[in-house]
């Protein structure tokens, strides 16, 4: 096992995450999509990190953490807003907007 | 285990930053301590002085900085040089008068956010805020902190530093798009719009980070130079993470193809939040594109070139035409702002040595005929039947005939409108003139043809609202007529600058030019 | 010398049994006698309602408390990595942990100022 294979699982973790962002009409679950991305970047960062045998990715990682969490905070207000309101979480459905 | 050094930091240097982020959080404690019937003064007064504060150092750091003295700060993180002050500069003045704005309230006491963000729109809860006159006080604070990402961006010389106020300068504005007043469900769902896609490109930008790091070893963007220059092999890599991290700041300037949030966005956030948030994140986002083309780019052996050609056209051509067919106001100029994103690349498409002030310049213009434009949309309002004001009168034939009844008003709007089509004598021709002549300079004379026919077929839609402003009658439709309502002293103020601002810059752009061309040498 | 995490291999091994084995056993050798009272949702003795309060709906109480959850969440990421690296970065690091801390501070003050913190 050497660390390329971390690489490629980071890629097709990425790809999954992108994925169901643009694919799923629950906002949670399109939400869950963009934390995989995330997290999957993490995995890319820290495996970088040790190939170039410096700490500098691994310090991004936890940043990213860190800015995840505020996403999430930030995120779920607005869907529970919109669900108190609506009572749906699907994407497609409010559509106001559309032309 | 390599022993640890402090890095030095130059207190000085940051002071801009740290006068609007600290201000931010004094906001939030002035909202938890200080009495509910004082709480909004506080708040506008702290708004509106912090960027006058900020701008002032801002100035002073432009006189210790212009001639010489360039520099990298805190360990090479931020880089202090002409381009980052000129772009904080730019963007402090869009937070005076986009602030001025937000703050202002109607004649009959109406601001333009909800009286309780939290409140379900429609419920019984939210009659009873209303009633009780609350009023959400967090917008400000959360303005500032969004502020002061931006002006982090510019100095950004590293790409964690980069990310970071990527989402100081996005968070609080997904959460200031869901609080309008009025048309709540639509501001909602602006804001989850911009929440999921702003989220998303976030995360490609990241994945682009982490490509560049594996390729290079490092994330401050002169040792990518470098290691671009280098390195032999890994070219894909590099590639794809260069093109991801541009992606990433491409969607919030709202360049096609990643501009499916903006009509969205635009049309959904409150007014006055618009404004500012079309100014100042654009201004922002192009200042990192900036210092990521000039300092980083240019070690690359290969070409960034075509991707910002296709990028640069296409907004054009497709803020262009989908602007032509709008029916609403604010869905116009969103999609004329796409336009704009357009014009703005082309003038740093060649990477030209004119590229960057001329860049501001035209943001600079952009930026002040959009905040005064969106201002002006606050104050068209629709009726009911008993004449009391409600809602904004966003739809475009309810501004037929305008101009006869608040001439001073619908003028307003045309100088606004003529800015942004580029006719002679206002900013936008001269920001126009100078993007292309920079392209040009470049070699990019496709280009430039390009972008005058699209500036002439956009010019069309410009003058189209004018002449529906002037020479149609408001004919019979379901719809409420609309009337232009008394400016508060804020917004009157504001529009006054923003005008000014136009035309002077219209008339008698040499002085600021001239600043800005001192301001054209990056440091690395 | 064995690998070290061979230990915590058969460690993982032993949990997993035991868990397994646990639900496995009860499948199979357990008494299956239901009764009405069994299938009802568990409530401390008191009548199951047909329906959650609020229609299964989380009180909205529960995302304040997650939200001031995460905040503590991201307190965390940054003092492990400062407490494992304390003595190298000396005054330094300290002075830095205390701003961040007392930034960190504020919301919590936001918070109990408007009644987040009020349970009731």
């Amino acid at each position: 096992m050497t660390l390329l294979h971390y690489l490629v699982l980071s890629g097709v973790l990425f790809t999954i995450g992108a994925a169901t962002v643009l694919t799923r009409r629950n906002a949670i679950l399109a939400f869950m999509g963009v934390e995989l991305m995330l997290n999957s970047c993490n995995l890319a960062l820290v495996t970088f990190s040790r190939i170039h045998g410096t700490l500098t990715g691994q310090v991004m990682a936890f940043f990213v953490m860190v800015v995840a969490a505020a996403e999430v905070v930030v995120g779920l207000a607005i869907i529970v807003s919109i669900y108190r309101a609506r009572r749906t979480v699907s994407v497609d459905e409010p559509s106001l907007l559309k032309n | 285990m390599t022993t640890f050094v402090a890095p030095v930091i130059d207190w000085a240097a940051l002071s801009a930053i740290l006068v609007i982020a600290g201000t931010g959080i004094v906001g939030v404690l002035v909202a938890a301590f200080v009495p509910a019937s004082s709480r909004r003064t506080v708040q506008v007064v702290l708004a509106l002085v912090a960027p006058l504060a900020a701008l002032a150092v801002v100035a002073w750091r432009w006189s210790v900085v212009v001639g010489g003295g360039e520099s990298t700060l805190v360990a090479g993180q931020l880089a202090e040089d002409g381009p980052a002050l000129a772009a904080q500069a730019i963007i402090l003045i869009f937070a005076v008068v986009g602030f001025a704005v937000m703050a202002s309230r109607l004649p009959n006491g109406e601001e333009a956010f909800a009286p309780q963000g939290a409140a379900a729109p429609g419920s019984a809860y939210e009659e009873a805020a209303r009633r009780a006159g609350l009023e959400q006080t967090e917008v400000f604070p959360l303005a500032l902190l969004s502020l002061a990402g931006m002006l982090v961006f510019p100095m950004a010389n590293d790409l964690l530093v980069m990310f970071v106020a990527l989402e100081v300068l996005s968070l609080p504005l997904y959460v200031l798009s869901a609080m309008a007043r009025r048309r709540r469900v639509l501001s909602h769902e602006a804001a989850l719009k911009y929440f999921l896609l702003g989220a998303f490109s976030s995360a490609l930008f990241l994945f682009g980070v982490a490509l560049l790091f594996g390729f290079s070893g490092s994330i401050s963007l002169p040792d990518l130079g470098t290691a671009a220059a280098t390195t032999v092999g890994m070219d894909g890599m590099a590639v794809v993470g260069f093109v991801l991290v541009l992606t990433g700041l491409l969607f919030k300037v709202g360049a096609v193809p990643f501009h499916a949030w903006v009509p969205d966005v635009y049309q959904g956030a409150p007014t006055p939040v618009t404004g500012f948030m079309a100014a100042a994140t654009k201004t922002a986002a192009f200042a990192a594109i900036l210092r990521l083309l000039y300092v980083a780019a240019p070690g690359f052996g290969w070409d960034v070139e075509p991707v910002l050609w296709a990028v640069a056209i296409a907004s054009m051509l497709l803020g262009t035409v989908a602007a032509i067919v709008q029916t609403d106001i604010k869905r116009t100029l969103a999609y004329s702002s796409v336009a704009h994103a357009g014009f703005a690349l082309v003038a740093i498409v060649s990477l030209s040595e004119q590229g960057p002030s001329a860049l501001l310049f035209y943001l600079l213009a952009y930026g002040l005929a959009t905040v005064g434009a969106f201002a002006v949309v606050t104050l068209v309002r629709e009726r009911d039947a008993d004449g009391n004001v409600t809602g904004e009168a966003t739809h475009l034939s309810q501004w037929a005939g305008l101009g006869r009844r608040h001439p001073v008003l619908a003028a307003t709007m045309t100088l606004f409108l003529l800015s942004f089509a580029g006719i002679p004598l206002t900013a936008g021709f001269v920001g126009k003139f100078v993007a292309f002549v920079a392209a040009a300079d470049g070699g990019a004379w496709p280009l430039v043809v390009i972008a005058v026919i699209a500036s002439a077929a956009a010019a069309f839609f410009y003058v189209r609202i004018i002449v529906l402003m002037y020479f149609s009658r408001p004919e019979e439709s379901e719809r409420p007529g609309a009337d232009a309502v008394e400016p508060g002293a804020l917004t009157r103020a504001s529009l006054v600058l923003c005008a000014l601002g136009t035309l002077v810059l219209g008339v008698w752009p040499t002085p600021v030019l001239d600043l800005l061309a001192q301001a054209a040498k990056f440091v690395v | 010398m064995t690998n070290p995490y061979v230990p915590i291999l058969v460690l993982m091994g032993a949990a997993a049994l035991l868990a397994l084995g646990g639900i496995g056993a009860s499948a199979v050798i357990g008494p299956k006698v239901y009764s009405r009272a069994k299938l009802e949702a568990y409530e401390c003795g008191i009548q199951p309602t047909p329906h959650a309060i609020g229609h299964g709906r989380f009180n909205i109480k529960y995302y304040l408390v997650a939200m001031t959850f995460i905040v503590f969440d991201i307190e965390v990421v940054f003092l492990y990595p400062w407490a494992v690296a304390f003595s190298d970065l000396a005054v330094f690091g300290v002075v830095a942990m205390l701003g961040f801390l007392a930034l960190i501070t504020v919301p919590y003050l936001y918070e109990w100022r408007r009644g987040a913190l009020n349970w009731d």
